[in-house]
């Protein structure tokens, strides 16, 4: 691995290492579960921005949930204590101004890793 | 692995994150490989339900939240009350994100046979689960030869008592 590889690498938020390890390195497997992403991951943020939009605490925890079992699959670490702390204020129905905030990296967490794992695809054919 | 397949081993997974359905479903298959496994997934118990009666899975892998994106949708305990009352020897892992000692009291209650936390290392407990699910049908079968075996040796015993008492009783001058 070159250095600027290695430094991408770092800058990315997805890490397919695990994903990897658990498909016991079998590239179809691995694609099967990115293109369950790629579709599964835009339709939860739509859900999760109209229930913001909304004010739906019961919605965005219950979305929130969901989406903590997928990022630790696909090593999005960043977001784990995001969609927990989502979780945690939308069961108490508090702080929507911090939910907003929280949606917003969400969001943008999210795109970085769609693009990412959008240019990974091709690695798997 | 330990345990050698003779059946086929029905399993369903029922929840609804399909990024984790299809990373379990190709990591059981992965870890189990020796084993003839056909595992079926589900997003809801509506949708599992309908597939149970006609597969009768020997186990279902159950997540605890089916409803927390979609609220119509039944949980995870009335699926596996539901699945208990239709096939009682049907063996269920109830999974969760939350450790709370309540919900793993409940799933118990209800006739899970075990309670998984959804954490780094799920696939990898999960695997030891159905490892000691797979060792425990084994047994099952092992003990059911073994009493046939039993069964079969009793009537031989037996016949041979009352074909000796027979003779003693016809012909007591043959002996």
């Amino acid at each position: 691995m070159n250095n600027s590889e290695s430094e991408n690498r770092n800058l990315n938020v997805c890490d397919l290492k695990y994903l990897n390890d658990l498909m016991g390195g079998k590239k179809h497997l691995v694609k099967g579960v990115l293109d369950v992403f790629l579709i599964q991951i835009p339709e939860e943020l739509q859900c999760i921005n109209e229930a913001v939009t909304k004010i739906n605490y019961a919605v965005i925890k219950g979305y929130a949930h969901t989406m903590k079992s997928t990022v630790s699959i696909m090593g999005i670490s960043c977001l784990t204590d995001i969609l927990q702390e989502m979780e945690d204020l939308s069961a108490s129905s508090t702080d929507i101004e911090n939910i907003i905030m929280l949606n917003q990296k969400l969001n943008l967490i999210c795109n970085k890793a769609i693009e990412e794992i959008e240019n990974e695809k091709h690695n798997y054919v | 692995m330990i345990v050698k397949a003779k059946n086929k081993i029905n399993i369903f997974i029922v929840d609804d994150n399909k990024v984790f359905s299809m990373a379990l479903k190709a990591d059981i298959e992965d870890a189990f490989a020796d084993l003839v496994i056909e595992i079926f997934t589900f997003e809801t118990g509506e949708k599992c339900k309908r597939r149970f009666m006609q597969v009768m899975p020997e186990l279902v892998i159950l997540d605890y939240y089916l409803n927390s994106a979609d609220f119509g949708a039944a949980d995870g305990i009335k699926v596996l009350d539901w699945i208990k009352q239709e096939n009682e020897e049907t063996n269920v892992i109830m999974l969760t994100s939350d450790d709370h000692i309540d919900i793993a009291l409940k799933s118990l209650k209800h006739g899970a046979s075990d309670y998984i936390v959804k954490t780094e290392t799920q696939f990898r407990k999960i695997n030891y689960s159905l490892l000691n699910f797979f060792k425990m049908m084994e047994a099952k079968v092992e003990a059911r030869r073994y009493k046939r075996i039993l069964a079969a040796l009793f009537i031989c015993v037996a016949l041979l008592i009352i074909g000796v008492t027979a003779i003693q009783i016809f012909m007591p001058s043959q002996l």
